[in-house]
């Protein structure tokens, strides 16, 4: 057909050293249109987006088969700065793939490469700039920007190069909801303007309503997923809802687990949290939602004792704290992924064998590999179960389902329950409101450093009434918790 | 047309300078505060480049851990010399002549030349500091010759990674206390600084392959902003380099003498052209013209 932007044909794929192929007899036509494509973690999501413009095999070496064309060009040939005109990548990380420090020349980058004339590189950033939507971000430096800005700001600089072809490699999983709202937007935008978008995400969710159609990768094959599956997330057809109340008092109980009073803390002389006052119980789940730099990490950071307040009281169970970093697959360093569980138990002076933690987030047959080998949501959950170990009493959890799967984000979901359920309490920041419904007890918003929202939110719960209690949902308002009542 | 960042974080083309003009000044600042030891002239070119630093610094920028960095590096070379010199008339204070290095007198004349180092020290270090304070890393990369513009590219490039290399030592170092670990001997920051360092390359590597899909390396590059200079450029760098030339002309002339206080503390001589050409330095100071953002 003429409207066919990519093909690929029988493209089975290795990375270096690997023991098996990331990609297996991927047969695909890419057109006009969004194109989501699903499968977990290891599944080949990336591979495939990189073949497109000739980043695997040119930059990352290994072995291919099958043939493949893109735009007319061979992408296992092809030079990649060729390719990069007519096939551009997003990539997850807005941190790491940014080159200058400010918004416009970031957007000229690739255009300086090319060569192009200065008149027309001017021109150019500015219709990217105009298409989607931040001609205002012009002069910013990258550094104030939001994520959601960045990834638009990411994105722009490959429409400058005019592509026909755009892959995003999960370009909301860092963002919170209106900043993945923004990056969906400009997709469309992208796609009105009669491109290919092919975009690998696990928040299926929020993609689906804009996708044309919905791509499956399953251990690196390639389907086209069951239309009605696509039409499903569509409709949002999902598990019974559910209401999580929204405040931040406790309600009548037994003493709480911690607590906040009153606290003040930020670096410097500047507070990022002012006036907390918040506390938790023994086998509560507290949800801290909010945009990105309300608080919500220098509030978990405060509650861990990392962090000290500038003014206020913290209190703070006995026994052991586990903190879940950002990022978490950073602090890996041991050679097996039984080690580094084996580590916490041992240092939080516990003996039980690591074996269960290990079963529970699925990795037993990982547990003698390198951790760093492993993929992305392995390694997450690698992260995680060395974080959760040693029976800690109180868990505090900062983005755990960032770029998770659904196997990683079902066997946290489990953890958690089962850590609260032997009495641990635990604060959960997310942006994630399927985990929030999935987990929460109670829901605290975090704006500006303060508690500023007192009303009910509704989410999901894949397993309704699993925690045994039964939420009616009636929220209170900012004076109720002023003048200390509870819902 | 360079870009300097303004306060609310935009960035300002009309009403900055030239890369090329701030890299001719500092060069010509650092040679006047390096080409003699007489305090005087290092002092005029020291305060000199602190009003035009001030002057031109971007809002949200904070010159509090550069004077830290001074203070502490200007100290160091006092104290040194202190300690260690032992020439000198005026005795301040005697130590036993059997403790290594600062035993023996510790003079007033020591002190001075002490300071008069450390001075030096502060006067080019404020010098190059609109380099990095002021200048973008993309205003460097222009400035290059086309020879060394990948490699600044490739730096500047780099540089954008060491906030995320600080974010990542934070976390790791929290995440690893919370499962227990303590710091003790150098062998116990393994775990904080391998897998900081494990991440700073997978970092690279994502950098580079981003930088490869924007067609980095594709051949003859061009750039965004144009080479030339304007009248205000012109000025600047003009007058940079006639300080220089004052104050080179003038040494040949037998004007500006070195300065020691060895062996019996003088005052140091102060020639008036001299002192003329180091203040030319201080033009930049009242030519920002700050632009409305956007």
């Amino acid at each position: 057909m003429t409207d066919r932007l990519a093909t690929l044909r029988h493209v089975t794929y290795a990375y270096p050293g690997a023991d098996g192929p990331a990609i297996v007899d991927v047969d695909l036509d890419v057109r006009p249109g969004l194109t989501l494509v699903a499968g977990d973690s290891g599944s080949g999501k990336s591979t495939l987006l990189r073949l497109f413009n000739g980043l695997v095999p040119q930059f990352h070496g290994g072995r291919i088969a099958g043939s493949a064309e893109v735009l007319g060009l061979d992408p296992m040939r092809v030079p990649i700065p060729r390719l990069a005109v007519g096939a551009g990548l997003v990539f997850q990380d807005v941190e790491t793939q940014s080159v200058y420090g400010t918004v416009e020349r970031e957007v000229a980058f690739g255009l300086e490469n090319l060569g192009r004339p200065r008149a027309e590189m001017h021109d150019r950033v500015d219709e990217a700039l105009a298409e989607l939507g931040i001609e205002s971000l012009r002069r910013r430096r990258l550094a104030t920007l939001s994520g959601g800005e960045r990834q638009k700001v990411q994105l722009a600089a490959v429409l400058a190069l005019r592509p026909r072809l755009v892959a995003l490699d999960e370009p909301t999983s860092q963002l919170d909801p209106a900043g993945a709202a923004a990056v969906l937007e400009s997709c469309l935008r992208a796609t009105g303007a009669g491109r290919a978008v092919v975009l690998a995400e696990h928040r299926l969710e929020a993609v689906a309503p804009v996708a044309d159609r919905l791509l499956q990768l399953d251990d690196g094959r390639v389907r086209e997923a069951d239309p009605g599956r696509l039409a499903s997330l569509r409709g949002g057809a999902g598990p019974k809802q559910r209401r999580v109340p929204s405040r931040s008092v406790l309600g009548p109980g037994p003493d709480p687990s911690w607590e906040l009073n009153d606290v003040d803390a930020g670096f410097g002389r500047r507070p990022v949290l002012e006036a907390i006052t918040l506390a938790g119980r023994r086998g509560e789940v507290v949800a801290l939602t909010g945009p990105n730099g309300s608080g919500k990490t220098t509030l978990l950071r405060t509650l861990a004792g990392l962090l000290a307040p500038m003014a206020g009281s913290i209190r703070r169970p006995d026994g052991r704290t586990a903190y879940l970093p950002q990022d978490p697959g950073a602090l890996l360093h041991l050679p097996t992924v039984r080690a580094e569980v084996s580590l916490t138990i041992a240092r939080s002076g516990g003996n039980e064998p690591p074996d269960a933690m290990l079963a529970a987030f699925g990795l037993l047959g990982l547990a003698d590999r390198y951790p760093r080998d492993l993929s992305s949501g392995e390694r997450q959950r690698a992260a995680l179960a060395a974080t959760l170990a040693g029976s800690p009493q109180l868990v505090l959890l900062d983005e755990p389902t960032r770029g998770m799967d659904g196997a990683a984000r079902a066997a946290l979901v489990g953890a958690v329950r089962e850590l609260t359920g032997r009495g641990a309490a635990a604060v959960v920041a997310t942006h994630d409101e399927g985990l929030v419904a999935a987990v929460a007890d109670r829901v605290v918003r975090i704006e500006g450093g303060r508690v500023v929202e007192m009303v009910a939110e509704v989410g999901r719960r894949p397993d309704e009434g699993a925690t045994g209690q039964d939420f009616t949902g009636e929220g209170i308002t900012a004076a109720d918790v002023a003048a200390g009542s509870t819902a | 047309m360079t870009s300097t960042v303004a306060v609310d974080g935009s960035v300002r083309p009309g009403g900055a300078l030239a890369a090329r003009a701030w890299l001719t000044w500092s060069l010509a600042a650092v040679a006047i505060a390096l080409a003699g030891t007489n305090p005087i002239y290092r002092g005029i070119v020291a305060l000199a480049a602190l009003n035009v630093l001030a002057a031109w610094l971007p809002r949200g920028r904070s010159l509090r851990p550069l004077a830290w960095a001074l203070a502490f590096a200007a100290g160091f070379a006092i104290a040194i010399n202190l300690l260690a010199s032992h020439t000198g008339e005026h005795v301040l204070v005697r130590f036993p002549d059997g403790l290594p290095l600062v035993g023996g007198p510790i003079t007033v004349e020591s002190l001075a030349y002490g300071a008069t180092l450390g001075l030096g020290l502060v006067a080019a270090v404020l010098a190059v500091a609109p380099l990095s304070m002021v200048l973008e890393s993309h205003d460097i990369v222009d400035a290059l010759p086309g020879a060394l513009e990948r490699t600044g590219i490739a730096v500047a490039a780099s540089m954008n990674l060491v906030s995320g290399f600080g974010r990542t030592f934070s976390a790791v170092r929290d995440a690893q206390r919370m499962r227990g670990w303590r710091p003790g001997g150098i062998r116990s920051w393994n775990e904080v600084l391998v897998p900081v360092a494990l991440t700073a390359i997978e970092d690279s590597v994502l950098l580079a392959e981003a930088m490869e899909a924007r067609a980095f390396g594709a051949g003859r590059r061009s750039s965004f902003a144009s080479g030339s200079l304007g009248r205000r450029d012109w000025l600047v760098a003009g007058s940079a380099l006639l300080a220089v030339g004052v104050f080179v002309g003038g040494r040949f002339l037998g004007l500006g003498a070195d300065w020691y206080p060895y062996p019996s503390l003088v005052m140091p001589a102060v020639d008036l052209p001299l002192v003329a050409g180091c203040l030319l330095l201080a033009l930049p100071a009242f030519m920002h013209r700050p632009e409305p953002a956007g």
